[in-house]
């Protein structure tokens, strides 16, 4: 991908939608369906991915003219690495209460391919501006897959959302053992490819009866 | 590539690498402090909530559960307890300071570790002076949520209050004395009962017992000194 020219709300659609980390890439399951048997544990993964995917794009672009563009992988891993380190080390220290609950999946960002991918695709070849649209969209992406696969997982495996019970029962336990995650992940990535196949469809069959009006 | 590139590729990695580096040395130099005490200060409220009576929790010694650091230490109750204003020598203010007379164990407090189904699970262990267990309390694991992580629940955690050695045994179904494992978690159960709380409490027993007849020769030794 070359510079872009889209729009800074077509940039954020795109992380949100048409390249959507989860459902489209298939980049970053491994941590994700570790994290996300809780709507709460999604939610606190899915925000602490948006702050860091924004600020490492951020930096990537900012520096991306004094980046010698054959060691830019190092470069790309001390940014992301040096981030996640700092957020961890501040929380540790000034936020202690938000740490307990996301210092966890702070550090697991480390092992995050979508963040590398971003800054190799799109930061280190674009503007500042469009660079922050763009982490802003995949991170936003990545909290809305977070949410959706974690709002199932923790309502069919524990009868509950965000730790509350809503129905009694015996509930589908396989759901928020690692297995289900596969299972969640697969399954509405299926059911995602299958609204866009109708949606194509759908689409194609108007543009006939448009050409055929006309 | 000819040397000019090579240094170029060399200069620019180590412009950033040592900008970075110093980034992060400076917030570590200023967080780090700040979470040292905060994390001491968590870990003296967990010891205080298993022995909430007790006046001083002191570390006594060091021990390693499935190659794990952990401390255990000794709750005491002061006889008396005398306040002195003491003047702070750095800041010229007085400030108050408890002096503890007379102080006598009223039991002990053990850190443990179990070996879990997916993870080793450190606990906390509180026994009484005669080592019945007066509370457990679980710090950290990663067993299977939903199944494992009931372990964490009141209901288990209670199942724990006045066991001895002999009774800290898991029994799936029912039992009247013995600990009762937690359906679906049989593993996870016998890890915190059979493997972290009582390795904790025999390891007390031995050496409390122990350096507790040391101490009792020593001073038969010194009555023997006397009375010669």
């Amino acid at each position: 991908m070359a510079h872009t020219n889209k729009s800074n709300w077509e940039l954020i659609k795109n992380g949100m939608f048409s390249e959507n980390t989860i459902f489209r890439m298939a980049i970053s399951l491994c941590p994700s369906i570790a994290v996300t048997n809780s709507l709460k544990n999604g939610f606190f993964m899915g925000v602490s991915v948006i702050f860091v995917q924004t600020m490492v794009n951020l930096t990537v672009s900012l520096i991306r003219n004094f980046i010698n563009p054959k060691i830019r992988i190092p470069i790309f891993m001390m940014i992301i690495a040096g981030y996640v380190s700092l957020i961890d080390m501040s929380m540790a220290a000034f936020a202690r209460p938000v740490y307990k609950q996301i210092g966890l999946y702070i550090q697991l960002i480390v092992a995050f391919a979508s963040i590398f991918a971003r800054a190799e695709v799109f930061a280190v070849k674009n503007k500042i501006i469009p660079s922050i649209a763009d982490g802003l969209g995949m991170g936003i992406g990545f909290f809305l897959a977070m949410m959706i696969i974690s709002f199932f997982r923790e309502l069919l495996g524990r009868g509950a959302l965000w730790g509350i019970p809503i129905v009694s029962g015996n509930p589908l336990l396989i759901m928020i053992l690692p297995a289900g995650g596969f299972f969640a992940v697969g399954l509405l990535m299926g059911f995602f490819n299958w609204v866009d196949a109708k949606m194509a469809e759908r689409k194609a069959a108007q543009e006939t009866t448009e050409k055929q009006a006309a | 590539m000819t040397a000019k590139d090579i240094a170029k590729i060399t200069v620019n990695l180590i412009v950033i690498y040592v900008i970075g580096g110093l980034i992060l040395a400076f917030v570590y130099a200023k967080a780090s402090p700040i979470m040292f005490i905060k994390a001491k200060e968590e870990k003296e409220a967990a010891l205080k909530t298993m022995m909430p009576d007790a006046d001083k929790i002191e570390a006594i010694g060091k021990w390693e559960p499935h190659h794990k650091h952990a401390e255990y230490y000794a709750a005491r109750k002061c006889g008396e307890v005398k306040v002195h204003s003491v003047k702070d020598e750095k800041t010229g203010k007085m400030r108050e300071e408890k002096e503890c007379i007379n102080p006598r164990d009223m039991g002990y407090v053990v850190e443990s570790f179990g070996k879990g189904y997916s993870s080793y699970i450190n606990l906390l262990v509180s026994v009484d002076n005669n080592f019945t267990v007066k509370k457990i309390n679980i710090l950290h694991h990663a067993e299977t949520p939903g199944l494992g992580d009931e372990i964490e629940k009141d209901y288990f955690l209670k199942k724990f209050e006045g066991k001895t050695l002999d009774t800290l045994v898991v029994i799936k179904g029912e039992t009247a004395d013995k600990v009762e494992a937690i359906s679906g978690a049989t593993i996870s159960s016998r890890a915190v009962t059979e493997d972290g709380v009582k390795n904790g409490v025999k390891m007390l027993m031995e050496k409390i017992s122990v350096s507790g007849e040391e101490k009792k020769e020593e001073q038969g030794k010194e009555q023997d000194h006397g009375s010669h």
